[in-house]
């Protein structure tokens, strides 16, 4: 190389190393003035990352239609701190690296004020450490999985009355109640491979076992999985009374038509999600909804005070009803809006202390937290009835007296 | 062991799904040598346009699939034409990119269009099933296989009994003797890219009845359909039936017998294993190395 070359290459190195070097400088030193200063016109930019495509899109749509009316109805009653309030949302496709990456830029990068949490227990769990990390209050609508609450987190917080391992309660306690003799003798478990869904199965094993109710066929599948006719198939062949699917979104939908390929239609199903999502009578058929258990946190009939506005404003704007995932984000909105007045600051330890000490009124009731996040309440049982989820459990919040001890076979 | 027989139905079946799935880009991948992964985009592209015809008017899906199929003729012209054509002369390779990038792009233009939302057509017959005895073999399924057939048979005469087929294979052998026994290649390579491409029409209408599918369900498609061509081989129609039954027989008995965790990683197991052991494929020749390429 000819000394020329080699002279005019170290001088566009250093160059380029003081450029970064000043870049950098730039991004560090301006970190300071947006703490102390506070533009008190300029919009509360509250900042998540969703799974809007991917294999949940399906659910994450009413999600996010449920942060979004919150949104619009905090801005109308006038915003949070005076300041009105903006969404930035990005989307991580249901990938944990994607949903990570987007946090830590929203935080770090972009700065936004205050978080909301993502769907899915999945997503959730790999995105708690980051708000953890970086000490931002994080209130999170949709991931009830056991493991994301066991590492003791200070600003952790779940929007629903209970975490997984309270969600098989209504059920088991259905079924202990009735007389040994007619409870279904065997049980067989299908779940996704996700957090939430392989807990509720383990519990669901273990405290039905205990009631005489034995396991035959327990796998899990996943979640790209798109045949089930031969999960399905070796389900019949297992020949259990009561099927419990834990399933996430569209795999419930699948795995309950390839069943009626099959033609095996079991005494019992209780399945996980899919049955509150608004398509599901749809996609399987309104008929052969009947009978079917779920559990939810909300109910659309319930007359907390908060919830009949929040019913009839969403039905007003989207022009259909809430579902439980427009629900659960909308509580966790409820969740977040309340502390933040109630500390009058975007200070988020003050934030994450307030929620730790106080209750919080939604549209599933008051909820409290533990101080891992836990939240102290229960979960309802759901049955489709005619067509329509009905609470069946607790009897205080219960919307039909009937349970259906049998499902019919399919149409 | 009605489990066994049963279960080897039901993965017989499926298999007939990814051979109708595969045998247009088996050809395409074969006989000119593009790799296009664009094919998966494209047999969703017809389930939704498939869908889309079914939920307005009712017709049958898999008819609606005979209609799509001229369309989908189309649009593989029109990627031919437009991108393939011009990288293929550049770099053989960068076809696969090409066409990987024309993909990834239809997935978002597909989420534009028609949302995010799981879609499926539901004919009467989409959850029901003939029955044998203690054995159940879905229809829907049955029609796809039965379909799968007609195509695969057809491509067949096609390449063996018509000018046209003969054509295409001259034309990839060796393009320039090709041309100078008086074949218009880049007509006919457009033609065959159009063709393969044709297949997709009653693929993605068979898709459409059989699984529920997203915008991004191609990912999930290329990757079996890869692994269908690269078991059964080069060029071979019988080798993708060949592999597509393998593969399809694989998934079936993994997550009954082994575990349903493990029935989604069979595509690329196999895919493994065949390269290990038999690269060129099960009915794949050898290819000649010495000698013009096309």
């Amino acid at each position: 190389m000819s000394p020329n070359v080699r002279l005019s290459r170290a001088v566009a190195g250093t160059a380029a190393a003081a450029l970064l070097a000043l870049i950098s400088a730039c991004g560090l030193s301006a970190e300071e003035p947006d703490a102390q200063a506070a533009p008190s016109t300029e919009p509360i930019v509250i900042g998540m990352s969703l799974p809007l495509s991917g294999p949940v899109a399906d659910r994450a749509k009413p999600g996010m239609e449920g942060y979004q009316y919150w949104v619009d109805e905090l801005n109308a009653q006038g915003g949070l701190l005076g300041r009105k309030v903006e969404l930035k949302v990005l989307d991580d496709s249901f990938d944990q690296q994607t949903a990570i990456n987007d946090y830590t830029r929203l935080i770090s990068q972009d700065k936004v004020d205050l978080l909301l949490g993502t769907f899915s227990s999945d997503l959730n769990v790999a995105v708690a450490p980051v708000a953890e990390r970086y000490k931002y209050a994080y209130v999170q609508p949709s991931g009830g999985a056991d493991e994301i609450f066991a590492r003791n987190f200070k600003y952790l917080f779940f929007a629903q009355p209970a975490t997984t391992q309270k969600l098989p309660d209504r059920f088991v306690d259905l079924i202990a109640a009735m007389p040994a003799a007619e409870r279904p003798k065997t049980l067989a478990l299908v779940q996704l491979d996700d957090p939430n869904t392989t807990q509720a199965a383990d519990l669901f094993g273990e405290r039905l076992g205990k009631l005489g109710v034995k396991t035959v066929y327990d796998k899990t599948y996943a979640p790209d999985t798109a045949n089930f006719d031969t999960i399905a198939n070796a389900i019949k062949q297992a020949k259990p009374d009561l099927v419990i699917n834990g399933s996430i979104a569209g795999d419930g939908v699948s795995l309950i038509r390839s069943f009626q390929k099959i033609g095996f239609s079991p005494q019992q199903l209780y399945q996980l999600n899919t049955p509150t999502d608004p398509g599901f009578p749809k996609a399987i058929g309104a008929s052969n909804t009947e009978g079917i258990f779920t559990y939810l946190a909300w109910s659309p009939e319930a007359t907390y005070p908060s919830n009949t506005g929040f019913v009839a404003g969403y039905t007003k704007q989207f022009g259909a009803a809430p579902s439980e995932d427009a629900a659960n984000s909308y509580t966790a909105g409820q969740v977040l809006a309340t502390a933040v007045k109630a500390v009058g600051k975007l200070d988020q330890t003050a934030i994450a202390d307030w929620l730790h000490q106080n209750k919080v009124d939604t549209i599933v009731g008051p909820l409290g937290w533990d101080a891992t996040g836990r939240p102290q309440g229960d979960m309802l049982l759901g049955q489709f009835q005619g067509g329509k989820i009905k609470i069946v459990g607790p009897e205080s919040a219960a919307t039909s007296k009937d349970i259906l001890f049998v499902k019919p076979g399919w149409k | 062991m009605t489990l066994l027989v049963q279960t080897v139905i039901l993965g017989l079946l499926v298999g007939g799904v990814y051979a109708l799935m595969s045998s247009g880009f088996s050809l395409v991948f074969g006989v000119m040598r593009i790799i296009n992964l664009a094919h998966g985009a494209m047999i969703v592209l017809a389930a939704f346009l498939t869908w889309w015809v079914w939920d307005r008017t009712g017709l049958d899906p898999l008819l609606i699939g005979v209609l799509v199929t001229p369309v989908m003729y189309g649009v593989g012209w029109l990627l031919y034409k437009t991108v393939v054509a011009r990288v293929h002369k550049a770099d053989h390779e960068l076809a696969m990119v090409a066409t990987f990038g024309v993909a990834i792009a239809a997935g978002g233009v597909m989420s534009l269009i028609w949302g995010t939302e799981v879609r499926s057509a539901t004919p009467g017959y989409f959850n029901t099933s003939i029955e044998l005895g203690s054995l159940v073999i879905p229809r829907a399924q049955l029609y796809a296989f039965v379909g799968a057939l007609a195509i695969l048979g057809a491509l067949y005469a096609l390449l063996r009994g018509t000018f046209l087929g003969r054509a295409i294979r001259a034309s990839s052998t060796n393009r320039d003797s090709a041309a100078l026994v008086g074949v218009d290649v880049e007509r006919t390579m457009a033609q065959m890219f159009a063709i393969g491409a044709a297949t997709t029409g009653f693929g993605g209408a068979a898709l459409s009845v059989i699984y529920q599918f997203v915008p991004d369900s191609h990912y999930v498609w290329i990757g079996r359909i890869l692994c269908v061509v690269i078991l059964g081989g080069l060029g071979s129609l019988l080798g993708a039936a060949l592999g597509a039954a393998i593969l399809g027989l694989g998934e079936a008995l993994t997550a009954s017998y082994i575990d349903t965790r493990w029935a989604t990683a069979v595509p690329y197991v196999l895919i493994i294993a065949i390269l290990l052991i038999r690269p060129q494929g099960i009915l794949g020749g050898r290819l000649r190395t010495d000698g013009v390429h096309p």
